[in-house]
C-alpha cells in the first residue's frame, strides 16, 4: 500500500514537533499518570511544560489560595484569583485544562501530608515542586518505597536545582541531607508571604529561575515515561543565573539511608 | 594529624583555608564555613568536583585530602 500524505496535515497536528524527537515516546506521555505536588511558581510552569508536551492525565496537589504575590511568576493565575482566594491546585488544573482540551487535570486541595497512601499508587512519575525540607522528605518517603520516579525541583533567587530520583537505582533525596537540611527541615520557603509561613528564602523566587527549572523538571519526565533512562540526569542538575553556571551533579547513595535499607512498598 | 584543605564560597568566589583533623566530619566543615561567610540560615552542601560529600562522613571516609579545595554551595528549597 502507498503511503498518504494530506497537504498541510503536519501544521494541524498538535504534536506534529513533538513527533519529531527521535527518543520521545509521545503515545506513553499520553497515557502515562503523573502525581505534580505544589502549585506555586514552579507547579505553574511545570504544569504549563507537562500539558504542551503532552502529558494529560495530570493530578496537581496543593493546599494553598492564590494571593496577590504570586501573580508576577505564576501564569495560571489571575487577579481575579487572588481578590476570590481561589485555590492554587483548582486554578493550575484549570489552566491545564484551559491549554490543552486534551488534558485531564485533577486538583487535590491538600496538604501533601494528609494525601491517603491510595494517592500515589499507579504514578509513572512524581513531580515535586515544594517549598520546604519536610514536605519533600514526605514525597520522597512514599514515591521512593513504591519505586515511583520522583523529579524534584528547588529554588533559591537564581539558583535552582533539579534532582532525579529512580528507585530502586541510586540516591533519593534523603541520602543528599545533611545537618543544615535539619535544622530548616520544618521551616518553609514560601512565596506566598502567608500567616504560615515562618521562614523566608534567602532570595525570593523569580520567573526567570522557575523557568529553566521547570523546563529540565519536565524534559527529565519525559524521557522516563519514555523509558530512556540512559539520558537521565545523574542525578542532579544546578543552576545559577546570576553567574550563567550550570552543570550536572552526583549526590551518592547514603547506605545509612532507611529507605534504602526498607523494600518496596505497593501502594495499590 | 591535621591537614588544611580550602573551601570556596560558590556565591562569591572567595575562599577560606581550614586546618582540621581526618576525624572532622563534613558537617562541621559545612557549618564551619556557612559561620565564618556570615551565611543565611538555609541548606547547603559540599562538593569535590562533581560529587556532593555526604554530611555524616568523617574526612578520611569522604577521601578528603590535603590541600583538596571544596565548594560550599546553597541547595535551593524554594518552590
Amino acid at each position: 500500500m502507498e503511503d498518504f500524505v494530506r497537504v498541510g496535515a503536519a501544521d494541524n497536528d498538535r504534536y506534529d514537533r513533538s513527533r519529531r524527537i527521535e527518543w520521545l515516546d509521545l503515545e506513553r506521555l499520553f497515557r502515562s499518570d503523573v502525581l505534580l505536588v505544589g502549585a506555586g511558581a514552579l507547579g505553574n510552569e511545570v504544569a504549563k511544560n507537562l500539558v504542551l508536551s503532552g502529558f494529560r492525565n495530570i493530578t496537581v496537589v496543593d493546599m494553598d489560595r492564590v494571593v496577590g504575590s504570586n501573580l508576577s511568576r505564576c501564569m495560571f493565575f489571575t487577579e481575579e484569583d487572588a481578590e476570590k482566594g481561589t485555590y492554587k491546585a483548582e486554578a493550575v488544573a484549570r489552566g491545564m485544562q484551559r491549554l490543552s482540551s486534551d488534558a485531564v487535570p485533577k486538583a487535590l486541595v491538600a496538604k501533601v501530608e494528609d494525601l491517603p497512601p491510595v494517592t500515589w499508587g499507579g504514578r509513572d512519575v512524581v513531580l515535586g515542586c515544594l517549598d520546604n525540607i519536610q514536605a519533600r522528605l514526605h514525597v520522597n518517603s512514599h514515591a521512593y518505597p513504591a519505586r515511583i520516579p520522583l523529579v524534584d525541583g528547588g529554588m533559591d533567587g537564581f539558583i535552582g536545582k533539579v534532582t532525579v530520583v529512580r528507585p530502586p537505582d541510586g540516591a533519593c533525596l534523603q541520602c543528599g541531607m545533611n545537618r543544615t537540611h535539619a535544622k530548616v527541615a520544618e521551616m518553609r520557603f514560601s512565596c506566598t508571604g502567608s500567616g504560615i509561613v515562618f521562614h523566608q528564602p534567602r532570595v525570593p523566587a523569580e520567573i526567570t529561575t522557575t523557568s529553566v527549572v521547570s523546563a529540565v523538571m519536565v524534559r527529565e519526565a519525559m524521557k522516563i515515561v519514555s523509558g530512556r533512562s540512559e539520558l537521565l540526569l545523574s542525578n542532579a542538575f544546578y543552576y545559577d543565573g546570576k553567574r550563567n553556571v550550570s552543570e550536572e551533579i552526583e549526590f551518592p547513595v547514603n547506605p545509612q539511608c532507611p529507605l534504602h535499607a526498607a523494600g518496596p512498598h505497593d501502594y495499590k | 594529624m591535621a591537614i588544611r584543605i580550602k573551601v570556596k564560597n560558590a556565591e562569591t568566589g572567595a575562599t577560606v583555608e581550614m586546618e582540621l583533623e581526618s576525624e572532622n566530619t563534613v558537617d562541621e566543615v559545612i557549618e564551619s564555613a556557612a559561620t565564618f561567610w556570615n551565611k543565611d540560615m538555609g541548606a547547603y552542601v559540599l562538593r569535590k568536583g562533581k560529587k556532593v560529600l555526604r554530611g555524616g562522613n568523617s574526612l578520611v571516609d569522604a577521601g578528603i585530602r590535603a590541600e583538596d579545595v571544596l565548594e560550599l554551595i546553597p541547595d535551593p528549597e524554594g518552590g
